[in-house]
């Protein structure tokens, strides 16, 4: 037995059998795709025809509003992204640079805050929002509206700790000679923080974008009408308990609610994994 | 000349929001107010005050930065938090989901019966001479006609009124049909309508044409605070757990009862009512077991694959790719896929090993199903983080080892694997604490079950705190929200400990101490 063999072959037999099963759930959903009898039964692993009724499926059957649900997610998660981190980043810079009587103990309160699993306020939030509903029913529970604005706060606490720990980051001496210069604390933000912080900014709002794009229990909970749910939601209805039926157009419309995400999630790697070991965990 | 200019657009855009700003907060506090949730328009109220004093004053300019931030985190964080320990304290579940006052107005609502020959009518509703609602009643067999408002009630001849076909008087002097189109802004004003009948007898609207005579049993004496039964005396009264319960057999309740604090009730129920407290201690052993067991495999699996990869070997780049692509999916997408997959009748495991096993029938099976399942959605972080680690430990540290005569697998043993346990080891306690409330994957891959509810036992074989919480408070017939606020209040203390455990760990509170 060679050298080469000794020291690399248990690493290949290892990888190769763990690529095996981590790529197994995703081709075996691609070959459904394509599988024209749009069935959850595989007669074989290689598939031996392909089309694309199961996508066509998708986007012409009325009984599945896939583009909608697209649609929905694509906004709701899109203007959680946008505005927490807008609103997030002022925080943050307050609480990183800024002296005001309570700072410590709101860093802590953050802090726990941050660790808080929204899921576990979840009765509590439905009970507010029915009452939000009779007075205000545009924004209460049920409504697109309302379920925005729970994301935003929920995606606060998590997002003002990424970037406060960003902010720390960036030099003292950049605010101190701006503040010699007689700039005010809303120049700063504007004129150094947030030139500075840009990239931070855009990781960080993606970050929300995939958060929101996989939460399931909120928007399951608060989108009830077929046409305003989000993809996950109205995925998990459409299979729900049907694997045998629905399996082929689900699996298509899996394929093309993924790709956004794993795109976004493979150019960020680098940022997402230096975030990992910050102690945030993706859902 | 232009820093000015646009200091001033700054400024008129500022005071344009604030007022816009205002304006909606003013609005739904308003509307708020009017239907009486007061609460919600404290907030409110709090909100725009301090709104209008940061950015029209210079009281305080940090808080220029964090206003908008922490109104957020209070009205959908914090707020719900300490909403959820309020309710925590609080008989709150079907059928005590109301105020008070409303179970109070109900109770007396329900609280009639009919007399004894069940004497019902076919009747038109209208208005009289003064505009009071009135219904027009016809008892065809016996040709009896009557008018009645809530006030009074007057008997009419055949020959002074329009009859139909059936018999059923249409129009009577006096009596003003009400149209169509206004019928259903009344609904709510007709079915709680008494329309005066003989002695203590009424009418009540049952349906659009069928009157009813009732009459009340329970009556309530604001006094005392009881409800009276007229017909056998027997009393109602408060039993503190938010219904009125008769005073002789506790057991027999007026619906509906009322959301009605009742301190550590709840709590102590965990302990002691052994039919939460069985179903529970279950729950919780599985739940610590998942965590546990999830956090290891999927530690184990990365740890193995970082130190296969931690070697220039031919293909890292494509295998390095293929092993984040299971982290970069989607989660639940991921896991209603594997949901299919493990199908007994269909699905690609049975079919691939050539088996017929039930998975999700059997609580065995379900159990090794999900740490499956969590094994392959979680081992690449622990490969990038593991990998990562490997790195930063300096090489030169195994050479000395190396040259001091130590073998491989002491120098894992002995300096590497500590050394990777001391950076990762507040990342293990984060994973512990996330999976304990993984949610997504229990309610998708499983739904919690097995679980055999004819026992009324609605916690599953796979179920675990968080998933049997949200059933407590959103599935079946009781929606105990009480309950399930007490139980997410435990949960969240026992995280909080594990988590600033891992925090206190890992320093990060070094940074502001």
């Amino acid at each position: 037995m060679s050298e080469w063999l000794r020291e690399n072959l248990w690493r290949h037999i290892v990888a190769v059998s763990v690529s095996l099963f981590a790529l197994f759930p995703i081709y075996l959903v691609i070959i459904s795709s394509i599988n024209p009898t749009g069935s959850l039964q595989v007669t074989s692993f290689i598939p031996t025809s392909g089309s694309l009724t199961n996508f066509s499926r998708l986007f012409n059957d009325p009984a599945i509003p896939y583009l909608t649900w697209m649609k929905n997610s694509l906004i709701i998660a899109g203007t959680v992204a946008v505005l927490s981190v807008i609103v997030g980043a002022a925080s943050a810079f307050a609480f990183s640079r800024l002296k005001f009587k309570g700072k410590r103990s709101g860093i802590k309160l953050l802090l726990l805050v941050q660790m808080f699993p929204a899921l576990l306020a979840l009765s509590a939030v439905y009970v507010i929002m029915e009452r939000v509903y009779t007075f205000a029913p545009a924004i209460g529970l049920g409504t697109q509206p309302g379920l925005l604005l729970v994301y935003m706060g929920g995606a606060m606490g998590v997002n003002i700790w990424l970037l406060k720990g960003f902010v720390d980051s960036i030099p003292m001496e950049l605010d101190e000679a701006a503040r010699v210069d007689g700039a005010s604390a809303v120049q700063t933000y504007w004129l150094i923080f947030v030139p500075l912080a840009a990239p931070v900014l855009a990781v960080v709002s993606l970050l929300s974008f995939i958060g929101t794009f996989n939460e399931f229990i909120l928007a399951r909970l608060f989108l009830v009408d077929m046409e305003s749910r989000t993809i996950a939601v109205g995925l998990q209805g459409f299979i729900g308990g049907q694997y045998s039926q629905n399996w082929g157009p689900f699996a298509a419309g899996s394929i093309i609610a993924s790709i956004p995400i794993v795109i976004i999630f493979l150019s960020l790697q680098k940022y997402i994994i230096n975030g990992l070991t910050a102690g945030s965990v993706k859902g | 000349m232009k820093v000015l200019y646009l200091r001033k657009v700054t400024k008129t855009a500022k005071y344009v929001a604030v007022a816009l700003v205002s304006a909606i907060l003013g609005l739904l506090i308003q509307s708020a107010f009017a239907q009486k949730q007061y609460q919600i328009a404290g907030f409110l109220a709090i909100a725009l005050v301090a709104i209008v004093v940061v950015y029209l004053t210079d009281v305080s300019v940090p808080f220029k930065f964090l206003l908008p931030g922490m109104l957020f985190l209070f009205a959908f964080v914090i707020g719900p938090i300490v909403y959820t320990v309020v309710m925590s304290t609080f008989q709150y579940q079907n059928g005590n989901y109301i105020a008070k006052d409303e179970s109070i107005a109900q109770i007396k609502l329900l609280g009639v019966e009919g007399d004894e020959a069940g004497t019902a009518f076919d009747a038109v509703v209208g208005r009289d001479r003064s505009g009071n609602l009135a219904i027009l009643a016809s008892d065809v067999l016996n040709k009896q006609y009557f008018v009645s408002t809530s006030e009074i009630k007057i008997d009419l001849f055949a020959a002074d009124l329009e009859l139909n076909s059936d018999g059923i008087a249409t129009s009577a002097p006096g009596f003003v049909l009400v149209a169509d189109s206004e019928r259903g802004s009344l609904d709510s004003l007709l079915s709680s309508t008494r329309f005066k009948y003989k002695d203590e007898f009424f009418v009540v609207m049952e349906g659009s044409d069928i009157g009813v005579v009732k009459r009340q049993v329970l009556e309530y004496r604001s006094d005392t605070d009881v409800f009276i039964n007229l017909i056998d005396g027997r009393t109602f009264a408060d039993n503190g757990r938010g219904n009125y319960a008769d005073t002789s057999d506790p057991t027999e309740i007026l619906q509906p009862g009322w959301r009605s604090p009742i301190w550590f009730a709840n709590y102590v129920s965990l302990f002691t009512d052994s039919q939460i407290r069985e179903p529970l201690l279950r729950v919780f052993t599985w739940t610590m077991i998942f965590a546990s067991l999830t956090v290891l495999t999927q530690f184990a699996l990365g740890l193995l694959l970082a130190i296969a990869m931690n070697r220039p070997l031919r293909g890292r780049r494509v295998y390095r790719s293929i092993f984040i692509l299971p982290y970069a999916m989607p989660s639940i997408m991921s896991i209603l896929i594997w949901a299919g997959m493990f199908d007994t009748e269909f699905g690609a495991i049975n079919n691939l090993f050539g088996t017929d096993i039930a998975w999700f029938q059997s609580s065995l099976f379900a159990k090794t199903a999900v740490i499956i399942v969590n094994l392959w959605l979680g081992f690449p972080y622990f490969y990038l983080i593991c990998s990562g680690a490997l790195q930063a430990i300096p090489a030169d540290l195994s050479e000395a080892a190396a040259i001091d005569g130590a073998n491989p697998r002491q120098i894992f043993s002995k300096i590497t694997l500590p050394l990777l346990l001391q950076v990762v080891a507040p990342l293990l306690v984060a994973s512990f604490a996330f999976n304990f409330n993984n949610f997504n994957l229990i309610y998708l891959l499983t739904g919690g079950g097995p679980s055999s509810p004819l026992d009324g036992d609605i916690a599953g074989a796979t179920d675990i705190l968080i998933s049997y919480t949200y059933k407590i408070a959103f599935v079946g017939d009781v929606q105990n929200l009480g309950l399930a606020s007490a139980i997410s209040v435990v949960i969240f203390v026992i995280i909080a400990a594990i988590s600033l455990y891992g925090v206190r760990k890992s320093k990060v509170l070094d940074s502001f101490s």
